[in-house]
């Protein structure tokens, strides 16, 4: 039996796909400031809570970063900016053909137990930017 | 938005993908051509059923990790922590065997993650929408 669903598309498509679409984004936070207020209206959970997310500044961190700015970019989620080489990594691995990236290991294939350690990095990276004091105040996006 | 090769493309070079703990049938490799005759995705035991021991009827399953991390970190909701648990679920409950619940928990990771750049999109979408309808230049500063 044919398997039409895995064989519509060649393999690169959905890559470049993705590509095209962050290159998009990309231009579209350089054209757009993020920093500017209402640009991109409000972190929703921001609006909802008066608290900072984990994603909370992460557009702005990638103005920043597109920019060439590190320092503005850790200044607005330093999470984000760390997180950016392992979502490249992931892509490249993914937009390569299989017989070059075969023995790279797999972000999805990273163990059980670091997943989770991730998790839980992150809910205790969300409390810590809400908390006023230094040095977890310095985890709050930048004003 | 698979991780693997479609069925068919040979992939000599390529390792299986883990070690299995003893007792249950390992998964096939890469590219593997499987020899039960199912070979899809939509040949997946439903969700639900039993399927201890079960030969599975295709690759591991994208843990969706990545959307995952996207939509967390990269924008989005605290909803995509809930896309990290379960993406974290994945790889285990495939070795072990447990197939039908780890695809199961690949597809929650891709939904949780999917309601929380969804939800974003969406209010963007409607704020964007608004300021147009408003005609308003000026700021909504939060």
């Amino acid at each position: 039996m044919i398997d039409l669903s895995r064989r519509a598309l060649p393999r690169w498509v959905a890559p470049a796909a993705t590509g095209v679409a962050v290159a998009a984004a990309g231009a579209l936070l350089t054209v757009r400031d993020p920093r500017v207020p209402g640009a991109y209206a409000i972190c929703p959970s921001l609006a909802l809570t008066g608290t900072y997310c984990p994603g909370c500044g992460s557009l702005r961190a990638v103005n920043r970063l597109l920019a060439g700015d590190l320092a503005g970019a850790v200044g607005y989620n330093v999470l984000a900016v760390a997180v950016v080489p392992v979502l490249v990594y992931a892509w490249v691995a993914w937009a390569l053909p299989p017989r070059l990236t075969a023995r790279w290991p797999r972000v999805g294939s990273a163990p059980s137990r670091a997943i989770y350690a991730f998790a839980v990095l992150v809910g205790l990276y969300w409390v810590a930017r809400n908390l006023p004091w230094e040095p977890f105040s310095w985890l709050a996006p930048s004003p | 938005m698979s991780e693997y090769p479609p069925y068919g493309s040979e992939q000599p070079g390529q390792q299986p993908p883990n070690q299995q703990p003893g007792g249950y049938p390992p998964p096939p490799a890469y590219g593997q051509q499987p020899q039960y005759g199912q070979p899809s995705y939509g040949a997946q035991p439903a969700f639900g059923q039993p399927s201890y021991g079960a030969a599975p009827s295709g690759p591991r399953p994208n843990n969706n990790l990545v959307l995952a991390i996207l939509s967390t970190v990269l924008c989005c909701l605290p909803a995509g922590i809930v896309s990290i648990v379960y993406a974290a679920k994945v790889n285990g409950l495939w070795d072990s065997g447990q197939y039908a619940q780890a695809q199961a928990a690949a597809e929650s990771a891709k939904k949780w993650a999917i309601i929380s750049a969804g939800v974003t999109l969406v209010g963007v979408v409607l704020y964007v929408i608004f300021i147009v309808i408003l005609g308003a230049s000026g700021s909504l500063s939060p």
